[in-house]
């Protein structure tokens, strides 16, 4: 099969190099549509393509200094000539008569007067409405010389404002050095005043103390004298109860000795009584005597307990609040010395202005060309493959060379494989020939890492290889090739984003853009051209694209094996 | 006829092919041995191409066996390649490509190493008479140099097997006269030719058998002067006198019949047992005062063969599938 493959991939490059047609299609016919296509619709990317200049006719009727800042402004662009017009008809027939005539200028009477006093001041655009695409260019131009000018105008006010603020800031600054001397002596008086203070609460509270010591001597001597007088007085009343009480309990214990003689007695009664003993009533009871412990007592001495002169009266402890002085203030001190200092620059609000800046490294401005020669690259490439590989191929079984190919021993796979290894190869190289050219004609952008543009190129060689291989099973015939493989590559390249940025197209148009490679392609490219991102971002969009281009392959060898075989 | 016998170099049995409901080749049988050269002889729509496409390997029959070189075509079609060359009908050759380029790549493809395709194909060319413009595109060249180019492209390899698929079509007579030559040189160095053509002159002249096919059914084979012999051995003579001769001219001429007068009724038409009686039959008639004019003669062939075989003429036939 090998052998095979690289028999047939060597004869299609020997058929190629005899067939001039195919060779001018590859390359030839590709740089001239992608001349024309870049220098035809390179407004399409906000820069006006090539060398072409362009004709503005001025109105003035301000003659002020918003019509000289104008011509100032665009006299800088050397792709834009502007010419004075009398009046608005004139600026008219001179759109009319001049192609390179998009648009006309006219500034009304009192422009620079409203837009020096701070009013909205309107400049007017007329455009030709045929000539859309290059007045919104300029436009953009304009846009950027009003906002030039607005800029100087405010630059100028700002510069006034930072003079008086810079004045301000002198003054502010020699009435804070003044206020920061006065809290200085303010705070001097204040430390003094606190001194003397403390001092004067220590020595009062020393006096105090000290007659509050003799005061504390004189009541402990008058108290122990009271107290020894009480004693001795209440010690006489003691004894003279002790006295009486023993008299009562001498008497309690012949009390006690009574009961029993009585009891003696009764006995005796009841005895002589005999029979009448019964009648005799009981006397009353006896009440019980105390305990003798309580009449012990009674007889225990009485004894004072002792009163000590010395009794502890705790010295009361003296504090002096001294009243709090208020110090007075002055008024400059309760200023805030950091709002004198010159505060931020007073701003003006600035003008808003629309400045193009690449969301990567890339440029913002982009090179029409870096999107027509990878874009027509990819069409001219689809275009090639598929009629190189589909119409190959009918011609090959037309011709019998496919069936005689078979009975010298080539197996299909071979023969396929040899020839959709050569187209592949046919065109990479005829996509890295044109990002050649593109490069030396057009200036394009390579990106970071020029060979990794290799990659997607890779991958859609084998995609649009593939493909051819479908469009040869569904075409049948030679006849059909024609209309399916060119309406295949067309849409490819118009939906895939080769012909114009893909965000042109309705969301379900990109949405379908996903599932063809050509897409991916793109996204490669302008990843590494235009947008100038690392060379990493081209890895998926390339695998995608080789993913695809390897779907189309199996569907591609499983029509082959039926309709060629 | 089976597959058993060893020593034919193709071997066809029992071969049956539909497309559709269209019966194409039925039971068809038939052997070649070496350095014959059998005519596949048939009106268009016969079955010949697709025989020789089965033989090729490019169709699978649905029934029956193909043998070549002692090899299945079926279960080893690489080894009945390697010994096969085909010159198809249409001249299937590259016509950007020079005829030496053309030749050399199918060399190559059948397997002959980059050396030896080179002196194949220098080799071929010279045989078939194309050595002078042989670096000259096929595009550029006659449609009978491109022939001979088919031609070279088929046995540059040296193939066992010839499968030649009407190879002489829109050539012009001198190129014809070449490749039947070659053919001949071919056959006599042991190349085995199977000739499909619906030219039975060109059968009669070079085929050592031929094999007359009908919508896919064998008719007869053989010899191709067995094949004539069964449509009979007179001979037709058409004849123009001066004058208008009596119907009775050649009555009483032993071995000549008066068959009937042409349409226009200016000529007469016999039968003669054998070509020795035509100039009986004008001296008869210069004498009967109407000399003549003009005649035509006319053998029996293989056309007639087939007309016997089918009650068809085979130009009929093409007619009538045309």
């Amino acid at each position: 099969m090998i052998r095979t493959a690289l028999l047939v991939f060597r004869n299609e490059f020997r058929l190629l190099l005899r067939d001039r047609m195919s060779l001018f299609m590859l390359f030839m016919a590709p740089i001239v549509i992608i001349t024309v296509a870049g220098f035809s619709l390179g407004n399409m990317f906000g820069a006006p393509a090539g060398a072409r200049k362009y004709l503005i006719p001025l109105v003035d009727r301000d003659h002020g200094a918003i019509a000289r800042a104008i011509v100032h402004g665009m006299s800088h662009d050397s792709r834009l000539r502007l010419v004075s017009a009398g009046d608005v008809a004139a600026a008219r027939a001179i759109l009319a008569e001049n192609d390179d005539a998009p648009i006309a200028i006219v500034i009304p009477a009192g422009t620079t007067a409203a837009f020096s006093a701070g009013r909205e001041a309107n400049i007017v655009v007329y455009v030709d409405p045929v000539k859309q695409v290059e007045a919104y260019a300029l436009e953009a131009r304009l846009t950027d010389v009003s906002r030039a000018i607005g800029m100087a105008a405010r630059d100028r006010a700002q510069a006034r404002l930072e003079r008086m603020r810079a004045e301000a800031g002198t003054k502010a600054g020699n009435l804070s050095a003044q206020i920061r001397a006065a809290k200085s002596e303010i705070a001097e008086y204040q430390a003094r005043a606190a001194s003397a203070r403390a001092a004067l609460q220590k020595k009062l509270a020393a006096e105090i103390a000290a007659q509050l010591a003799q005061i504390d001597l004189q009541a402990r001597a008058a108290l122990s004298a009271a107290l020894r007088a009480h004693q001795a007085e209440i010690a006489a009343k003691i004894a003279d109860k002790q006295a009486a009480m023993a008299t009562m309990v001498a008497y309690l214990k012949h009390l006690q000795a009574s009961r029993g003689a009585f009891e003696l007695w009764l006995g005796q009664l009841k005895a002589a009584a005999g029979a009448h003993a019964g009648e005799i009533p009981s006397p009353p009871a006896w009440p019980a005597p105390p305990n003798p412990r309580v009449i012990a007592e009674l007889n225990a001495p009485i004894t004072l307990p002792s009163i000590s002169n010395d009794i502890a009266v705790p010295a009361p402890k003296v504090r002096i609040d001294m009243p709090s002085v208020e110090m007075p203030k002055f008024p400059l001190l309760a200023l805030d010395l950091k709002r004198l200092a010159p505060g931020p620059a007073i701003a003006l609000p600035g003008v808003i202005g629309w400045r193009n800046r690449s969301l990567t490294p890339g440029y913002a401005e982009v090179n029409s060309f870096d999107q027509y020669v990878p874009g027509f690259g990819i069409t001219f490439l689809l275009i090639d493959i598929l009629w190189g590989v589909s119409v190959g191929l009918i011609d090959e079984r037309d011709w019998g060379t496919l069936q005689r190919l078979q009975v010298s021993g080539a197996p299909m796979s071979g023969l396929l494989s040899g020839k959709l290894t050569a187209r592949f190869l046919i065109g990479f190289v005829q996509m890295t020939v044109l990002l050649g050219v593109g490069r030396v004609l057009f200036g394009i952008s390579l990106g970071r890492s020029p060979a990794m543009l290799l990659l997607p190129t890779a991958a859609i060689a084998f995609s649009a290889a593939a493909f051819g291989l479908i469009i040869a099973v569904i075409a049948g015939a030679r006849d059909a090739v024609l209309p399916l493989g060119s309406v295949g590559a067309m849409t490819m390249s118009a939906v895939g984003g080769c012909w114009w940025p893909l965000n042109f197209e309705p969301a379900w148009m990109r949405s379908a853009a996903q599932w063809i490679p050509t897409t991916w392609t793109m996204r490669a490219y302008n990843d590494l051209m235009i947008r100038g991102l690392p060379p990493a971002h081209a890895l998926k969009p390339t695998l995608i694209t080789f993913g695809l281009g390897l779907a189309f392959l199996c569907l591609g060898m499983l029509g082959a094996a039926r309709s060629l075989d | 006829m089976g597959v058993s016998s060893p020593g034919p170099l193709v071997r066809v049995a029992g071969l049956r092919k539909s497309y559709g409901s269209r019966l194409v080749l039925d039971n068809l049988s038939f052997n070649v041995a070496a350095g014959e050269i059998v005519g596949l002889l048939g009106p268009n729509g016969a079955g010949k191409t697709t025989t020789l496409s089965i033989l090729a390997t490019l169709r699978d029959a649905d029934a029956g066996e193909v043998a070549i070189a002692g090899h299945d075509a079926r279960r080893e079609p690489r080894a009945v390649r390697r010994r096969l060359g085909l010159a198809p009908q249409s001249i299937a050759i590259y016509p950007s490509l020079s005829a030496y380029l053309n030749v050399e790549l199918f060399a190559r493809i059948h397997g002959l190493s980059a050396a030896a395709a080179r002196s194949a194909a220098a080799a071929a060319l010279d045989i078939v008479g194309l050595s002078e413009r042989a670096h000259d595109p096929a595009s550029t060249l006659s449609g009978g140099m491109r022939r001979r180019i088919n031609l070279a492209c088929a046995m540059a390899h040296r193939p066992q097997i010839l499968l030649l698929d009407e190879p002489t079509v829109g050539v012009d007579p001198q190129s014809r006269e070449r490749i039947l030559q070659i053919l001949r040189e071919l056959a006599e160095s042991g190349i085995a030719i199977i000739y499909s053509t619906h030219y039975m002159e060109e059968v009669e002249r070079l085929c050592d058998r031929a094999l007359l096919i009908d919508r896919g059914r064998l008719l007869a084979e053989g010899p191709v002067a067995e094949l004539v012999a069964r449509a009979g051995s007179r001979h037709r003579m058409e004849l123009a006198l001066r004058g208008h001769a009596p119907a009775d001219l050649c009555a009483g001429m032993t071995g000549v019949e008066r068959v009937d007068f042409s349409a226009d009724g200016d000529r007469l038409i016999l039968m003669l047992a054998d070509l020795g009686k035509v100039a009986e039959v004008l001296e008869r008639a210069r004498a009967a005062g109407f000399p003549a004019i003009e005649f035509n003669l006319h053998s029996p062939n293989l056309s007639d063969a087939f007309m016997t075989l089918t009650g068809r003429a085979l130009r009929d036939y093409d007619e009538i599938q045309g």
